[in-house]
């Protein structure tokens, strides 16, 4: 007599056998036992004990994460004086009409900027934070910076073509971020005293 | 193994914000079932504790791309899933499992007398036994069979993982389960 295969057995499992396997496992006993059999491996299976790590593998995670962190502010100081150097250049080659004054302007921004960011430095953004909220407001103000970097640094491109206006949006834009940032450190500086 | 293990909202806040300590907190949450499951689908403690800490260097990593959509522990499972997976691709080359497999499974047949003391109720196969048996399948085998049996993936989830068919999951599966039948049998006989 034919019996059902592991196959055949599984699929009644999961409610998708052939008509041969349903119609079979309905009058066979011995059917009926191997698949109890193979419910009671898998519940045996759920119930396995847990294993711990033996060694703790969190330092190795940190240092890694800590050299990530690292690398990735010291991208983001390059980022941002690559974008000023490119619109330095943008300046020199293309004095618009009344492109004094928005240079003073720009310039003006760029040192705000560049003030702000080497305040912002005092902050170890490794520091413990204060609050979730806080922490998320930081997190996403920096993102903003990063987006605005590029935006820059792709208006500041030399064959794009330069629209002052929409630089110096850009450019007040990250300063406003900035402050935004600065704001946070400070009050959360506050808070826990430092 | 069921895992309904609850991360309060403001702790993924603070880990998405980089934050250390929060980051230290999911790992020290999450460090035992990640251990665990790739122990289940792996060999060595040693592999299992590797596929740990490259699972948390890629949360850590990507955990601003968690949208909070389904359950962390379900992103966090999926992440040491497929690095387990890469490292049994990488063990595979390094030696053929089939091979292995075989000559162990020999080993477990022949290897009665030693623990039948382990105190199998007849029918009911004793943990001590189950636990042994499952260990002496491949590693893609206990892969499929933890996933599927134990995780509750879907064979087509297990396909994606693994970069297989639908079928080759199933068939894993019955191949698995006729082994670990086989095996059980085995000792139940040498008792
Ligand atoms: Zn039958």
């Amino acid at each position: 007599m034919m019996h059902c295969t592991m196959d055949d057995l599984l699929a009644l499992k999961e409610n998708e056998a052939s008509a041969w396997a349903k119609q079979h496992f309905e009058t066979c006993p011995a059917c009926r036992a191997e698949l109890e059999a193979l419910y009671q491996r898998i519940a045996a299976l759920k119930a396995l004990p847990v294993h711990r790590p033996a060694r703790d593998r969190w330092p190795a995670v940190r240092d890694a994460l800590r050299v990530d962190q690292r690398r990735r502010r010291r991208r983001w100081g390059a980022w941002s004086l690559s974008a000023a150097a490119g619109i330095a250049l943008l300046l020199l080659i293309r004095p618009g009409p009344g492109g004094r004054v928005d240079a003073a302007e720009l310039e003006r921004m760029k040192q705000q900027s560049a003030t702000l960011e080497a305040e912002l430095e005092r902050y170890d953004p490794d520091a413990r934070v204060t609050s979730g909220r806080t922490a998320a407001l930081a997190a996403a103000l920096e993102d903003r910076i990063a987006v605005i970097d590029g935006e820059l640094a792709q208006v500041g491109t030399p064959p794009a073509p330069v629209r002052r206006a929409e630089l110096m949006k850009l450019w007040q834009e990250r300063v406003d971020a900035m402050q935004q940032l600065m704001t946070v450190h400070v009050t959360r500086a506050a808070y826990v005293g430092l | 193994m069921t895992i309904s293990l609850a991360v309060p909202d403001i702790l993924v806040a603070r880990a998405r914000a980089g934050d250390l300590e929060a980051l230290e907190a999911l790992y020290r949450a999450f460090e035992t079932p990640v251990y665990n499951l790739a122990l289940r689908m792996l060999r060595t403690p040693e592999d299992a504790e590797d596929v740990l800490q490259e699972t948390f260097l890629e949360v850590v990593r990507s955990i601003k791309q968690y949208r909070g959509e389904g359950h962390l522990w379900g992103w966090i499972k999926r992440i040491a899933a497929s690095k387990a997976l890469m490292r049994i691709r990488r063990n595979q080359v390094r030696a053929t499992e089939e091979l292995d497999e075989e000559s162990t499974g020999r080993q477990v047949a022949y290897a009665g007398p030693e623990h039948t003391r382990s105190g199998s109720v007849a029918g009911v196969p004793a943990r001590i036994d189950l636990e042994r048996a499952f260990e002496q399948l491949s590693e893609t085998s206990r892969s499929v069979v933890w996933l599927h049996d134990v995780e509750g993936y879907t064979h087509e989830e297990i396909a994606e993982l693994m970069g297989k068919t639908v079928s080759f999951s199933k068939s894993q599966l019955a191949r698995a389960h006729a082994r670990l039948r086989r095996m059980l049998d085995a000792e139940g006989a040498a008792r």
